[in-house]
């Protein structure tokens, strides 16, 4: 594909998303009421600069031993009963759950929300594979509803107004009754899931944590429908990240605190629940058969080629609800599973940098996000270094590479600089109407949307030489 | 399949061994005394608020807006009917609950409620006994087994519980330090409130798709007194017969 | 490499003066604020005649060979002051913390990076923190707003002097602004780039400046201070904006960004 027209598709993406004012709505409303909450939360815990080097320094660790930490894991997890699977890529992954739904004779499956399973295009292979899919978390729901894709990695239907959300469950629940309040969609939601939990074949879920010394998959989620998708079917999935590991329960607990303040702005999430193997002998409930699939799917790439730090990433959206432009556009513009920062560093990995060039320069590199990272993640220094490759690998347009070789010459040369910049500004001045710039060619970017200052007659450097000659 | 598990580790410990500029593995011994490092230093960075005791802590967190549970306690566990048939006529709901199948439970007289063992999707109310709390967030602590089903916490409509005060840990790594090296339990349920979502514009809403009311009792203390000093000695189980 | 010591004997330290290539062509008056500044808090100021640009925009590009030459002229051309100073975050941390990473592959560079680094400073917290100094007599009765722009901010810690010198300001008063901390949408290239979204930033952000009532609107970067400034006025707002800088120089009475002389 041609990267005009991949600029123009993000631009065209943009474009849309501006031009819808419930969008901006939508995205206000929940990003706004969790950059409070999340702040409330940070005021009443003065430890959180330290617990936040401690979640750095516990992500760093296991990457540091991330081969010896995943074979711990996978023996404790044998141990326990659980079946694991390794998995190259996000295809790999999504031939082996296909396999395991088709040998456990599976015709509907149950899902809890993850969104590795978005990356690795679960849903599309469930579909090809003819089984029919059931999303149980609420947001995931309402987007199945409206035939989207997420656009938040915590709230995956943020781009829906309760109005909206209210449309849609009229047009598709049996029995929505009235819908005039949050409280009352929730409820009809509850009624629309509930027959499906006990019908499904098979449960799929993601991990937030992977604990090495016990084999447990830690889930974390608000509604309960984590452990209502995995205990009833015969079978459990769960399919995770190789970089999802931690040492120990008690190591999980350090970065809960981290993740779900940072998420939420609450405490802790209502469940949190440790999956360790199948049902065991006299278990009046859980799974006959328990899976893990260990995918890799470019993570071993991000460690090798630079981008190790975002494998502390633990999925808590802070960065997203932070970020000026995720604000402005939401998450469908960025046109990959992951938008907003973390989705700007992971998407160039995951799909490829020139269909995603974009996303490092859609960013005013103002830091927020690194500053709200719960893992201390340098997204900005990761965001350039992206940057600097599209520019050694020649992604970058010939014409800004020019104008750039024009520039510098000129930085280089200060005498020459002088005349250039004495010329710009008198050039500049032609266009103005009294002390502003309303219009000028070259500078479309600015003037369509703002005013130019008119510049001074000379640069500073010329006034300072006439008033402050030198001896 | 076993191709795929051979070269992902090999790629990480390539990857792994550039990074380390070519010098050795570290072993095992030198990667636990790292892990326990930072398992230590966690305990300076716990948000402060145990003051009053780690009973009252739990209590004021469980009851909390945040948690939204509500709460109440009782001399012993034998009281625990009573303060089911309270809550019952006080929601106004119809005497008939699924109770946990929990030896100390069914030990109990439930002498005006109807119990049943078996628990439906669409269950109004389940009774439950934890395996204990945590102060630090309000958390309630479910183990999986034959008398502790996971379903009894996640299809009833209202949850009842039942937890000992003496089973009550400071913070949440002293709940996973009890049990570090002990064999796990199918499913450790931790529960702090009613199940929730945010997922409609980031309002919190309860009754998601878990239960949408949590009631505790506290049972096995002395009369509640605001200054009763942190428990120093946890509760600590060595392995997992140890618990009732 | 420190200039020689009969520089400082003469009164106080030696201040090499980087206006960057923004002040230079688009507001000469907050280089010679700057100077009247310096000068004030006892500073003996030299203005390099051989400055260009930072290399800001090669660096945020990705043309790192690009950002390398200009970093070694500018280093080569502020080394011998005692203190670097830059009426701009942005291009003050461009300096202090960016140069040493371009250079982290060449010992010798490096080396001479990370000593300028050391010595260089944004203005208004050179003014507070190196030099201990707060305007005297000087009075501008008007209410004024500030946004923290992000380099200064989150690179270099500055958030506290600016208020200080300005509460120091005789008769003015300061207004918080909702999301003072939160990028006005500028972001270098970005804003001509990605235009559209810079636009939506902007607008927001302008919006939240009209409604705290302020005369005025105060910053440290000229970059940030020229967006918001233009949107403002194609809003038809009547917010003045200025550089903190020309306020503590007692310029508050002239021209405001975008009016004529």
């Amino acid at each position: 594909m041609s990267g005009a027209r991949e600029r123009l598709s993000f631009d065209a993406r943009v474009r849309d998303a501006l031009a819808d004012p419930l969008l901006k709505v939508a995205i206000d409303r929940t990003t706004g009421n969790a950059r409070t909450k999340r702040a409330a939360a940070m005021a009443a815990w003065p430890g959180f600069s330290s617990a936040r080097e401690l979640g750095r320094d516990i992500k760093d660790h296991v990457i540091a031993h991330l081969d010896h930490y995943l074979v711990q894991f996978e023996r404790n997890a044998r141990a326990s009963g659980a079946q694991v699977h390794w998995a190259l890529s996000g295809p790999e992954a999504c031939d082996i759950v296909v396999a395991i739904c088709r040998k456990a004779g599976a015709r509907t499956v149950t899902r809890s929300k993850s969104m590795l399973g978005e990356e690795i295009g679960l849903p599309h292979a469930l579909q090809e594979a003819a089984i029919e899919r059931v999303e149980t978390d609420l947001a995931e729901h309402i987007i199945q509803l409206a035939g989207d894709p997420p656009s938040h990695i915590i709230w995956p239907a943020l781009h829906k107004t309760r109005e909206q959300v209210a449309e849609l469950f009229h047009a598709h629940h049996h029995d929505p009754g009235t819908l005039d309040s949050i409280e009352a969609m929730v409820a009809s939601a509850r009624r629309e899931l509930r027959g499906r939990y006990l019908a499904a074949d098979v449960g799929i879920s993601g991990a937030n944590f992977l604990i090495a010394d016990t084999g447990a998959v830690c889930t974390v989620t608000n509604e309960g429908n984590a452990e209502l998708t995995t205990t009833p079917p015969r079978v459990h999935i769960v399919t995770a990240g190789i970089e999802k590991l931690v040492p120990s329960c008690a190591h999980a607990m350090a970065m809960l605190r981290l993740l779900v303040r940072s998420a939420t702005g609450a405490e802790l999430t209502q469940y949190t629940t440790f999956h360790c193997g199948p049902k065991r002998a006299g278990d009046l409930d859980g799974p006959a058969e328990f899976h893990i699939v260990l995918i890799d799917g470019g993570r071993t790439r991000m460690l090798a080629e630079g981008l190790a730090e975002m494998l502390r990433c633990i999925r808590c959206g802070a960065c997203l609800n932070h970020c000026v432009v995720y604000r402005q556009i939401g998450g469908h513009a960025y046109g990959s599973v992951y938008p907003g920062p973390m989705g700007s560093v992971l998407t160039p990995m995951l799909d490829g940098l020139p269909q995603s060039k974009d996303l490092p320069r859609a960013c005013t590199l103002n830091g927020q996000c690194q500053e709200v990272c719960p893992v201390a993640i340098p997204l900005p220094t990761l965001l350039r270094g992206w940057r600097d490759r599209i520019w050694s690998t020649g992604l970058e347009s010939v014409t800004v590479r020019q104008g750039f070789a024009v520039w510098r010459f000129l930085a280089l040369h200060p005498a020459l600089y002088r005349q250039a910049s004495a010329m710009a500004v008198w050039m500049m001045a032609w266009f103005a109407r009294g002390g502003w710039i309303a219009r000028m060619p070259l500078a479309g970017g600015w003037t369509r949307y703002r005013d130019m200052p008119r510049p001074p007659r000379r640069p500073f450097i010329a006034q300072y030489r006439r008033r402050m000659p030198r001896p | 399949m076993s191709d795929a598990r051979s070269t992902i580790l090999s790629a990480i410990r390539a990857a792994l061994g550039r990074r380390r500029g070519g010098s050795a593995m570290a072993d095992e011994v030198t990667i636990a005394a790292e892990a326990e490092h930072l398992r230590a230093r966690a305990d300076a960075t716990r948000p402060d608020r145990l003051r009053g005791g780690a009973e009252n802590a739990f209590l004021e967190r469980l009851v909390s807006p945040a948690v939204a549970a509500t709460a109440e306690r009782v001399a012993s566990l034998s009281d625990f009917p009573a303060a089911v048939r309270r809550y019952l006529t006080a929601q106004g709901l119809a005497s008939s609950v699924a109770l946990q199948p929990h030896p100390d439970l069914l030990a109990l007289d439930w002498s005006g409620i109807e119990t049943h063992g078996q628990i439906g999707i669409d269950e109004p109310v389940a009774v439950g006994l934890a395996l204990g709390a945590i102060a630090e967030t309000g958390t309630l602590v479910f183990h999986s087994g034959p008398t502790s089903p996971t379903l009894f916490a996640f299809f009833p409509t209202h949850h009842i519980v039942a937890v000992e005060t003496g089973r009550i840990w400071n913070w949440l790594e002293d709940y996973a330090d009890a049990f570090a090296g002990c064999a796990q339990p199918r499913n450790v349920n931790l529960i702090t409130g009613a199940s929730g979502t945010t997922d409609i514009e980031g309002t919190l809403v309860r009754g998601a798709h878990g239960p949408g009311w949590l009631h505790v009792v506290l049972f096995g203390s002395a009369a509640p007194s605001p200054d009763r000093p942190v428990a120093t000695d946890p509760p600590h189980f060595t392995s997992l017969d140890n618990v009732k | 490499m420190l200039q020689d010591s009969s520089r400082e004997s003469a009164g106080g330290p030696c201040v090499g003066l980087f206006v960057s290539c923004l002040v230079d062509a688009m507001r000469p008056a907050i280089g010679f604020a700057a100077i009247n500044l310096l000068e004030a808090a006892g500073c003996r100021v030299e203005v390099p005649l051989q400055q260009t640009c930072c290399g800001q925009p090669a660096l945020n590009s990705g043309d790192l060979a690009g950002a390398r030459q200009i970093a070694q002229h500018t280093i080569a051309l502020l080394e011998p002051f005692q203190y670097v100073v830059v009426p701009s975050g942005s291009c003050a941390a461009t300096i202090r913390v960016h140069y040493t990473e371009l250079f982290h592959e060449d010992p010798v560079w490096r080396a001479r990076a990370e000593a300028l680094a050391a010595r260089t400073h944004e203005l208004l917290s050179f003014l507070v923190d190196i030099r201990g100094w707060l305007p005297k007599q000087v009075a501008l009765p008007a209410s004024a707003t500030y946004h923290d722009s992000c380099s200064g901010l989150r690179e270099l810690g500055i958030h506290a002097q600016p208020r200080r010198l300005l509460a120091a300001v005789e008769g003015l008063s300061l207004r918080p602004l909702e999301g003072n901390a939160t990028c006005c949408g500028f972001g270098g290239m970005f804003c001509v780039k990605y235009a559209a979204i810079s636009n939506a930033i902007v607008a927001e952000k302008a919006q939240s400046i009209e409604a705290t009532g302020a005369e005025l609107l105060l910053g440290g970067d000229l970059g940030c201070l020229m967006n918001l400034a233009g949107k403002l006025h194609r809003c038809g707002s009547r917010v003045r904006v200025f550089h903190t800088a020309e306020i503590l120089a007692g310029m508050g009475d002239g021209p405001a960004i975008g009016e004529a002389t």
